[in-house]
C-alpha cells in the first residue's frame, strides 16, 4: 500500500518534469530563428528590430531553468565521480540523499527570493532597459517553477533512494522509458 | 570569521560534496548558500537574483546554444561526420591523421567562437564522435577536444582578450595580433605531441578500417566533395562575422541556419533528427548553465567576502626579481582558476597586475597573453575546472571524471610550455604586432 | 566598527575612477573615526554592474553608485535624472535644477519609495558618438547603425539613424567587421578604454546629453541605523566625492581626448546652425514619451519645462 503511494507519487513526478523538459527544448530552433531574423533584418533590410536580443534572452533563461528538472531526472548533470564510482549501491543512494539535501536548500532559497522579486517586479512594473522595454515579472515566476521543478524531482529521488536503502530493492522497476529515435 | 578561514571552510566543503558526488552546480550554489547563512545571516540570500539575472541575461552567453546547437545538427545530420571522412580520404594514412583534422576543426571554432565554453562544447559536439567511433584511444580523443577548444579565447575574436584590454587601457587589436603566435604555437607543439605519440602507442591511433581505400573512384568524390561543402559551412560562418554581417555570438545562429539547410541538401533532414538535435542541445546548454550559475554564486559570495583583496594585498613589496613577480602572478592565476570563471579572473587581475608588471618595464600586451594562455591552462586543470565539466557534459555516459583528468594532463603540460616560451622570450609575442600596429 | 557597510561601483579595481570612489570610503572611514568601515567592491567583485541598484534595494549592498540607463526598466524616473538627450551642459545650471527647483526632492522620493536614500548627485562627463565614416550633416546618421541602448536608441532613431542592441564586449569587434557603424560610449573615457578609435576614427562633436548625473544611494534600513551625526559625516564624504568627480573627470575627458587623438581619432567637422537644431529637436521630442512613461519622469520634466 505505501509503496503504491510512493510508486504513483515518483512516476507522477517523473512524468511531469519529463514533459516540462521535453516541451522547452522547442525553445532551441526558436532561439536560433530569433537571432537569424535580427541578423537578416539588419544586414539585408537595415532594419535592426528591438525585440530580438531580448526574446533571445529570455528563450534562453527558460530553456535554462524549466530544463534543470529534467536533466536532474536523467542524471546528467556534471558531477566529479571518482569516489562515487567506486562504493557500493546502496552507498551511491545514501550519497544521492546527502547532496539531494544540498541541492533542495538551494532549491528552496532561490524559490522564496525569485517569490518576492516577482511581487517587486510587479508592484514596480519592472521592465528589461531596453527600448521595447519588456515586463520581467514572468522571469521570477520561472524561476520560481523551476525551483520548484527541480525540488519535487530530487524529492522524487530521494524517495528511491531511502526505500532502495531500506528494503534492499529498487522501487520503480528500471528501465525507464528511454528515447531511442534519432532519425538515423 | 577571516577570509583565509572562510577560503578553507569553502574549499573543504567543495572537495567534501564533490567526493559524495554531488551535482557540481548545485553543490555550489548550496555551499555559497549555506556557509553564506551561517556566516552572514539571511541576507545574503539576496545575492541569487542579481546573479541570475547577470548569468541569464548575458547575450555573450548565447553562443553556447546555438554553437552548440550547430554542432549537434552537424553530427546528427552525418555531415561532421563528412568533414572527417574526407579528411581521411587525403590524409588517412599518417597515424593520428583524424585528432590532427580535429585540432584544425578546433581551429576553425576557435576563430568563431570568444569564450572557452562554446569553444570546447562544439568542438566536443561535432569532433569527439568520429575519433570515437574509429577506436582512438578515449584520453587521446578528450585531451584534443579539451586542448582545441580552448583555442577558443586564444585565437581572435576572444572575449577575455577584449575585457583585458579595457581594463589595462591596451589596444584590443595588437593584443588580438599578438595572440597569433602564441596560438600557432600551440597547434604545432599539440600536432607534434600527437604525432609523436601515436608514433609510440600506435594503438591510440589505429589506422582506420580501410574503408577509404575501399572506396570506389565516385564514393570518393562524393565523399570530398560532402566534406568540402561542410567544410565551407565553417568558412560561410567566418565570413559572417569578417564581412560584418554578424557578431561573434549571432555568427551561431548563421551556423544554425545553415546546418539546416546542409541536411536538406545531403538528404539528411528528418524531423526525429532535428527534434533529438534540439533536446540534447536544450539538456547540455540547461547543464552547463547551472554550473555556471552555482560557480557564479558561490565566486559572487567570495568576494563579497573579500577574497580579492587576499590577492590585491600579497602583489605588494616582495622582493623579488622582475620574474618572479611575473611566474607568481602566473601561479596565482592558475589557483583563481580554482573557484572562479576566466572573465572573473580578468577582471580581477589584470587592472592589478597590469600596473604593476608595466612598473617592471614589462610590455603590457605581453603580460595579456599571457593571463590568456593561463587562464586557457586555469579553466583545465583538475580537479575544478569549467573546461573539465564543459567536457564531461558533451561527453558520451561511460566517460568518468577520472578519464577526463587522465587525458588533460598531456595537454596542459603542453600549454604550460607554450606559457614558458612566450613567457621566457617576449619578442615570439610582441614582434608581428609590433611589425604591424608599431 | 559600528556600522560595516559595503559600497558597489561599476569601476574596476585599479581604474582612475575606481579611485574616486575609493577615495570616498576612505573619507567616511577617517571622517566616522572609525565607526563606519566600508569595504570597496569593484566591478565583477560579487554584484554585476546592472545589479548594484537592486543589491543596495535589497541590502545586499549598502551603498551604491549605479549608471541610471542600466536600470532603466527598474527605475525610470533614473533616465531623466541622468540627462536626456538634448539637456543641458551648463553645471550652474543643473545645480539650481537639483538643489533649487526640486529635482532632489522628487528623486529623494522615486529612490525613496523602493527603499533607498537618495544622496548628493555628482556630475559626469557626457555622452558621445563615435561613427566610422565623417558626419558632415545631420543627414548623414540616415541609415547608419548605430549601438545606442535605451533612451539614446530613441534620440538616435529621431535622426533617422538604425539603433541597434549590442553588448559592450561586442562593441569593438562590430565596429571592426561593420556590423555596426558607430556606437555611443558612456562617455570619451569610456571609448578611449574599450579602444574603439582603432576602428572606427570619427567623433561626433555634439554631445547627447550635456552631462551626465549620477547618484549615490544608501540602503534605507542601513541608512535608518545611522546616529545623526553619522548621517551628516555621510553626506559630507558625498560632497567630497561630487566635487573630486567633477575637477578629475574634467581633466581625465581631456586625457582621453589626448589619448584617442594620438591614436588617429578625429572630429567630425563642425555642425551648423540647422545641425544643431535638429539634434537639440531631436532631443526634446522624447521629453514628452519620457514624461508618460512612469509619474517621477513626468515631475521632473515638468520642472525641467518651466527652466526652460
Ligand atoms: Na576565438
Ligand atoms: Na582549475
Amino acid at each position: 500500500m505505501v509503496k503504491k503511494i510512493f510508486i504513483s507519487y515518483c512516476s507522477w513526478i517523473d512524468r511531469l518534469v519529463r514533459f516540462i523538459g521535453k516541451s522547452v527544448s522547442v525553445l532551441m530552433p526558436l532561439l536560433a530563428i530569433v537571432i537569424a531574423y535580427e541578423v537578416g533584418s539588419r544586414y539585408l533590410f537595415n532594419q535592426p528590430t528591438i525585440w530580438a536580443q531580448d526574446l533571445a534572452l529570455f528563450f534562453f533563461a527558460y530553456l535554462v531553468g524549466l530544463g534543470g528538472a529534467y536533466a536532474y531526472q536523467k542524471k546528467t548533470h556534471i558531477n566529479v565521480d571518482i569516489l562515487y564510482l567506486a562504493v557500493s549501491p546502496k552507498t551511491k543512494r545514501i550519497f544521492d540523499v546527502l547532496t539531494g539535501i544540498l541541492a533542495a536548500f538551494f532549491m528552496f532559497v532561490l524559490m522564496m527570493i525569485a517569490y518576492e522579486k516577482f511581487g517587486e517586479a510587479l508592484q514596480f512594473n519592472y521592465r528589461k532597459m531596453s527600448n521595447w522595454a519588456p515586463h520581467t515579472h514572468h522571469f521570477w515566476m520561472m524561476l520560481v517553477i523551476s525551483g520548484a521543478l527541480i525540488t519535487l524531482q530530487i524529492s522524487s529521488n530521494m524517495v528511491k533512494d531511502i526505500y532502495y536503502v531500506i528494503a534492499g530493492q529498487a522501487l520503480i522497476s528500471e528501465p525507464e522509458e528511454e528515447d531511442t529515435e534519432d532519425g538515423n | 570569521m577571516g577570509i583565509e578561514l572562510l577560503s578553507g571552510v569553502l574549499l573543504l566543503c567543495i572537495l567534501v560534496s564533490f567526493a559524495l558526488g554531488a551535482p557540481v552546480g548545485f553543490a555550489l550554489g548550496g555551499i555559497a548558500m549555506a556557509v553564506g547563512y551561517a556566516t552572514w545571516g539571511e541576507g545574503i540570500f539576496n545575492i541569487l537574483p542579481n546573479t541570475f539575472e547577470a548569468t541569464l541575461f548575458s547575450f555573450i552567453l548565447l553562443a553556447i546554444p546555438l554553437y552548440i546547437y550547430m554542432g549537434q545538427l552537424l553530427t546528427r545530420s552525418g555531415i561532421g561526420d563528412a568533414m572527417f571522412n574526407a579528411s581521411q580520404l587525403v590524409i588517412g594514412k599518417v597515424r593520428g591523421s583524424l585528432a590532427i583534422s580535429v585540432i584544425g576543426v578546433c581551429s576553425m571554432i576557435g576563430a568563431m567562437v570568444g569564450i572557452i565554453g562554446a569553444g570546447i562544447m562544439t568542438s566536443g559536439s561535432i569532433a569527439l564522435k568520429p575519433m570515437l567511433d574509429r577506436g582512438y584511444d578515449k584520453r587521446l580523443a578528450l585531451g584534443v577536444i579539451m586542448a582545441g577548444g580552448g583555442l577558443g579565447i586564444l585565437i581572435p575574436p576572444s572575449v577575455p582578450m577584449i575585457m583585458f584590454a579595457a581594463s589595462t587601457q591596451n589596444s584590443v587589436g595588437k593584443m588580438f595580433i599578438a595572440a597569433l603566435f602564441p596560438a600557432l604555437l600551440a597547434i604545432i607543439v599539440m600536432v607534434a605531441y600527437i604525432l609523436i605519440s601515436c608514433k609510440m602507442n600506435p594503438d591510440r591511433a589505429p589506422l582506420g578500417t580501410g574503408a577509404e581505400a575501399k572506396m570506389t573512384p565516385k564514393e570518393k568524390a562524393r565523399t570530398l566533395r560532402d566534406g568540402f561543402m561542410s567544410v565551407l559551412l565553417i568558412f560561410a560562418v567566418l565570413g559572417s562575422i569578417i564581412s560584418g554581417i554578424a557578431t561573434p555570438t549571432e555568427s551561431g545562429a548563421i551556423g544554425v541556419v545553415g546546418a539546416i539547410i546542409l541536411a536538406f541538401f545531403f538528404k539528411r533532414f528528418r524531423l526525429g533528427m532535428f527534434r533529438m538535435a534540439g533536446m540534447e542541445t536544450a539538456m547540455l546548454v540547461s547543464v552547463a548553465m547551472w554550473i555556471i550559475l552555482g560557480a557564479t554564486l558561490f565566486s559572487n559570495f567570495h568576494l563579497l567576502m573579500g577574497v580579492q583583496d587576499m590577492i590585491a594585498g600579497f602583489t605588494k613589496d616582495l622582493g623579488l626579481p622582475p620574474l618572479g613577480v611575473i611566474i607568481l602572478m602566473q601561479l596565482v592565476m592558475l589557483g583563481l582558476g580554482f573557484i572562479i570563471d576566466e572573465f572573473i579572473i580578468v577582471l580581477m587581475c589584470a587592472p592589478l597586475f597590469t600596473p604593476i608588471v608595466v612598473d617592471l618595464g614589462f610590455d603590457p600586451i605581453w603580460f595579456g597573453i599571457l593571463m590568456i594562455l593561463n587562464i586557457e591552462i586555469a579553466v583545465q586543470t583538475p580537479p575544478y575546472g569549467f573546461a573539465l565539466f564543459y567536457l564531461k557534459g558533451i561527453a558520451p555516459p561511460d566517460v568518468t571524471m577520472l578519464d577526463i583528468y587522465k587525458s588533460v594532463t598531456p595537454f596542459i603540460l603542453l600549454k604550460l610550455m607554450v606559457l614558458v616560451i612566450c613567457m621566457l622570450n617576449p619578442d615570439l609575442v610582441m614582434w608581428l604586432p609590433n611589425k604591424v600596429m608599431g | 566598527a559600528e556600522h560595516n557597510w559595503r559600497f558597489a561601483n561599476l569601476y574596476s579595481r585599479g581604474t582612475a575612477f575606481g579611485e574616486v570612489y575609493g577615495n570616498m570610503a576612505e573619507n567616511i572611514e577617517k571622517m566616522s573615526g572609525g565607526r563606519i568601515s566600508v569595504k570597496m567592491m569593484y566591478a565583477g567583485e560579487g554584484v554585476s554592474t546592472t545589479g548594484i541598484l537592486g543589491a543596495v534595494k535589497s541590502g545586499l549592498i549598502t551603498m551604491g553608485a549605479h549608471f541610471q540607463p542600466m536600470n532603466a526598466g527598474e527605475l525610470p524616473a533614473g533616465i531623466v535624472e541622468v540627462g536626456l538627450p538634448g539637456g543641458t551642459a551648463d553645471v550652474a545650471k543643473l545645480s539650481v535644477l537639483f538643489h533649487e527647483d526640486g529635482w532632489n526632492e522628487v528623486l529623494t522620493r522615486a529612490y525613496g519609495e523602493q527603499g533607498l536614500v537618495y544622496l548628493d548627485p555628482y556630475i559626469q562627463p557626457p555622452v558621445y558618438l563615435l561613427t566610422k565614416k565623417p558626419i558632415n550633416s545631420v543627414a548623414d546618421f540616415e541609415g547608419l547603425k548605430l549601438r545606442a541602448p535605451g533612451a539614446y536608441g530613441k534620440f538616435v532613431r529621431n535622426l533617422g539613424a538604425s539603433p541597434v542592441s549590442m553588448t559592450w564586449s561586442e562593441i569593438y569587434t562590430g565596429l571592426a567587421t561593420g556590423v555596426i557603424d558607430g556606437s555611443i560610449g558612456s562617455n570619451l573615457i569610456d571609448h578611449r578604454d574599450g579602444n574603439h578609435v582603432e576602428v572606427a576614427k570619427y567623433m561626433y562633436r555634439l554631445p547627447l546629453a550635456g552631462a551626465q548625473v549620477l547618484p549615490v544611494v544608501v540602503n534605507q534600513k542601513a541608512w535608518n541605523k545611522l546616529p545623526d551625526d553619522l548621517k551628516a559625516i555621510v553626506k559630507a564624504a558625498t560632497t567630497i566625492h561630487a566635487r573630486e568627480q567633477m575637477t578629475k573627470s574634467r581633466l581625465w575627458e581631456a586625457e582621453a581626448i589626448a589619448d584617442m587623438e594620438a591614436k588617429g581619432m578625429k572630429w567630425s567637422p563642425e555642425p551648423s546652425e540647422a545641425d544643431k537644431a535638429a539634434w537639440k529637436k531631436a532631443g526634446e521630442s522624447l521629453w514628452d514619451e519620457y514624461a508618460k512613461a512612469d509619474k517621477f519622469s513626468a515631475e521632473l520634466i515638468e520642472i525641467l519645462k518651466k527652466q526652460q
